[in-house]
């Protein structure tokens, strides 16, 4: 073996070696009374989640609203990583946009059959993704699985009728803009809540500008806002990076 | 509005990045001004947050997101929390990055003419990753905010030449590996005490039995995590080609701020969450760390020493220069604790002006080696200004902050007994000293190298490896570098001499925050 085969060996046997001597300390497979499920924090969201929020789901309100400031940022490294994909592989010039138009009359004469079934599905997956992103606050769903939903439904299209068949539906300045706009959802909701007088991303007081709200469901509501913001970046980051990857930045051809 | 100060220093970059990435495609004209005010207003935020700090009578300021507040002393969601040493950490940060906006204007145009957009959105967005870092109070949050910073960093470096693009990769792996201990460790944090909020953790962990083993697995991924991360040697292979072969706007950022920051979270975390009596005496580790770093300090300098390429150089030193922080954060006295975040700034002015001024030099004679300097007192007095202000603060020469900030790592090595330390602290402001004065030599005395006339074939060849184009680069111009590129640049100088001659202020700022130290050394 190489010297340094033998140099990872030997660090990833300490590692693991260390991961298996703390795991003695740690508490008992779903012991209720574990730190993690019973220290005050665990409580407060497990029982007045659902009085100060009024979701049922206990996880998308803790992570749109409790800790809604992360999921922010969450969405922003979605959106950087987009981008970082297109800042290293270059992204559509002119030039480039003619070679699409060319390769574009090239693919006219795709498989019939993968055509029509694409176009069966497409706009179920695209109903499907948008009941997941709605009903979040009630199961498992919400913004970021909506998006990665919708985002696919644009990948079987550029899988069935090519790259420029997908991207005659949604270019790739168009998806970057959606992708903006998606974060500019998300802060420009904190952004409204401190203009409203309140620290940034306290839905509370959107009741003002809500129609027939109350404090509570003002923050109901604004989770829905800020996880439609989500799935608007998913959705166009997906579509990027297949884009830009199955294509190597030229945006022609594909898979 | 005054109480929204904090969470304004994160939010102008951020909504710059947003505007950017919704006109900045159509108007790329408009990229480099929003930029400019974005990071303008941020820098103002953190002046603010700043006075704030000082005029609360705790010497903290707490801003919670969501509004939620406490409930039974429990933070239930995420908040900020301002003390002295992340007050001054962000105007670091964000004066250091607004001034570097201003400085990339030409280079951006230069280097990168196709992608201004991206690189202004990458660029904000990385700023407002390490900001906050610095000011959350929230262990999770701090992930995704190193998060943030890691993917704008790789993509701000390998937008630049092929080269770039390896020792990105290169950095990412690594950046990766060094992210997922750190999550690891927040991991175990989490299920022994149940949150995540820094302050909460720490009076849970009070409670705790001091040999959980857990917590000490912990502690030790977090640390390696944070190490990875700084480049703190042996694991700094990442470091001297990203940061050489990086745009010059984006070495000129990521050199100073990245792995100031990850020695901020590591001193963070060793003083707020795991507490200093934890780290110091429960564990028993500081020999250990502080050998590590004297190990560090002695083969950064042996490595710049060896290098002849400029930017290269100047990485070397940064992995010596980490070794004195985590060195003097581990002495487990408040003098190197003092040392360690001074020098934290310092150390973060003198590589900025260095990075800066090297940017200057290599763009206007298009020589990426040492031999660029020749005769340059003559030819760009202004730069070499700059120049010698932040060799001397790097040798270590009052009235330069480098030698404040040394000498109070030198006092808390000498107190610590830990006397190689002491020695490795010497022999690197040696080498630091021939390093600075062969080029200022070799600056002054040295006349006309060719640098009116055409270039070498080889400089030629040398140019072309480091992914530039030289018949883009004005030859002829020499002394004339841009006021946008000579100012900034001139104004780090004159603070490198104004945080050495304030050092007072400046260490009884740093002392509110190493007060519980002193408490700890009374208790021996």
């Amino acid at each position: 073996m190489a010297p340094m085969k033998i140099v990872a060996l030997i660090t990833v046997i300490i590692t693991g070696g260390l991961l298996l001597y703390a795991t003695g300390d740690f508490p008992a497979w779903g012991d209720p009374l574990s730190p993690a499920n019973n220290s005050a924090l665990s409580r407060h969201y497990i029982e007045q989640s659902r009085v100060e929020t009024a979701v049922p789901n206990l996880v998308t309100a803790v992570l749109a609203d409790y800790r809604g400031y992360d999921t922010m940022f969450e969405t922003v490294v979605v959106f950087v990583a987009g981008l970082a994909i297109l800042a290293v592989l270059g992204q559509g010039t002119s030039r480039e946009r003619a070679a699409i138009q060319r390769s574009a009359e090239r693919y006219q004469e795709r498989d019939m059959i993968n055509i029509m079934t694409a176009r069966l599905i497409v706009p179920v997956l695209q109903l499907f993704s948008l009941y997941v992103l709605a009903h979040g606050h009630y199961s498992p769903g919400g913004g970021f699985q909506g998006g990665v939903m919708f985002g696919a439904s644009f990948i079987l299209i550029a899988l069935a009728g090519g790259l420029p068949e997908a991207l005659s539906r949604l270019s790739i300045p168009g998806a970057l803009l959606l992708a903006g706009l998606g974060v500019l959802l998300y802060g420009g909701t904190g952004l409204v809540c401190m203009m409203l007088g309140q620290n940034f991303l306290d839905y509370h007081i959107l009741h003002r500008l809500l129609p027939a709200t109350d404090a509570v469901m003002a923050r109901y509501h604004a989770m829905l806002i800020v996880e439609i913001g989500v799935a608007f970046t998913v959705t166009a980051i997906m579509f990027i990076i297949y884009a830009a990857l199955s294509s190597r930045g030229r945006m022609t051809g594909g898979l | 509005m005054v109480e929204q100060f904090p969470i304004l220093i994160e939010l102008c970059p951020l909504f710059g990045a947003i505007l950017i990435a919704i006109l900045g495609f159509r108007m790329p004209k408009l990229c480099y001004p929003i930029t400019v005010l974005a990071m303008a207003l941020s820098c103002a935020a953190a002046i603010g947050t700043f006075m704030m700090m000082l005029a609360s009578p705790s010497g903290t300021v707490i801003y919670d997101l969501s509004g939620w507040g406490r409930v039974n002393d429990t933070a239930i969601s995420i908040e900020y929390r301002v003390d002295a040493l992340s007050a001054l950490m962000l105007v670091l940060i964000s004066s250091v990055a607004f001034l570097n906006v201003i400085y990339s204007k030409v280079r951006v145009a230069q280097e990168t003419p196709s992608k201004i957009p991206h690189f202004y959105i990458l660029y904000l967005l990385l700023v407002a990753g390490l900001e906050g870092i610095t000011i959350t109070n929230d262990a999770f949050n701090l992930y995704v905010l190193v998060e943030i910073s890691s993917l704008t960093g790789y993509a701000l470096i390998a937008i630049g030449s092929k080269r770039a693009v390896i020792s990105s990769f290169n950095y990412v792996i690594m950046g990766t590996i060094g992210a997922s201990f750190f999550l690891l460790g927040v991991g175990y944090l989490y299920i022994k005490t149940g949150t995540l909020n820094m302050s909460d953790i720490r009076s849970i962990m009070e409670a705790i039995p001091d040999d959980s083993k857990a917590i000490k697995v912990g502690f030790m991924l977090i640390m390696i995590g944070v190490w990875v991360k700084m480049a703190f040697f042996p694991l700094h292979g990442w470091l001297p080609n990203a940061y050489a072969y990086a745009p010059t706007a984006t070495g000129a950022l990521m050199a100073p701020l990245v792995t100031k920051v990850m020695i901020y979270i590591m001193i963070r975390m060793m003083l707020s969450v795991f507490g200093p009596e934890y780290v110091y005496e429960t564990l028993g580790w500081t020999d250990v760390v502080v050998t590590l770093s004297t190990i560090a300090i002695v083969a950064g300098s042996f490595f710049a020493l060896s290098r002849s390429d400029l930017r290269k150089m100047l990485t070397y030193i940064i992995v010596a220069e980490v070794g004195y922080m985590v060195g003097g954060a581990w002495l487990a006295n408040s003098q190197g604790m003092t040392g360690a975040i001074y020098h934290l700034l310092s150390d973060a002015l003198m590589t900025f002006c260095l990075f800066m001024v090297v940017g200057i030099v290599v763009s206007r004679t298009g020589d990426p080696k040492l031999t660029a300097f020749q005769g340059l007192y003559r030819k760009m007095p202004i730069t070499m200004v700059g120049f010698t202000i932040a060799a001397l603060s790097m040798i270590g020469l009052p009235p330069t902050c480098g030698f404040f900030s040394k000498w109070y790592l030198l006092r808390g090595g000498i107190e610590a007994g830990q006397y190689h330390y002491v020695g490795a602290l010497l022999f690197s402001s040696l080498v630091n000293a021939v390093l600075f004065f062969r080029l200022i030599e070799m600056a002054y005395y040295h006349g006309a190298h060719a640098h009116g006339e055409p270039i070498r074939d080889e400089d030629h060849e040398q140019y072309r490896m480091h992914g530039a184009d030289p018949d883009s680069q004005p030859k002829e111009t020499l002394a004339n570098a841009p006021w946008s590129m000579l100012g900034p640049m001139l104004v780090v100088a004159i603070g490198l001499i104004a945080l050495g001659v304030f050092n007072s202020t400046v260490t009884e700022w740093i002392g509110q925050v190493v007060a519980n130290l002193n408490v700890l050394e009374g208790a021996n």
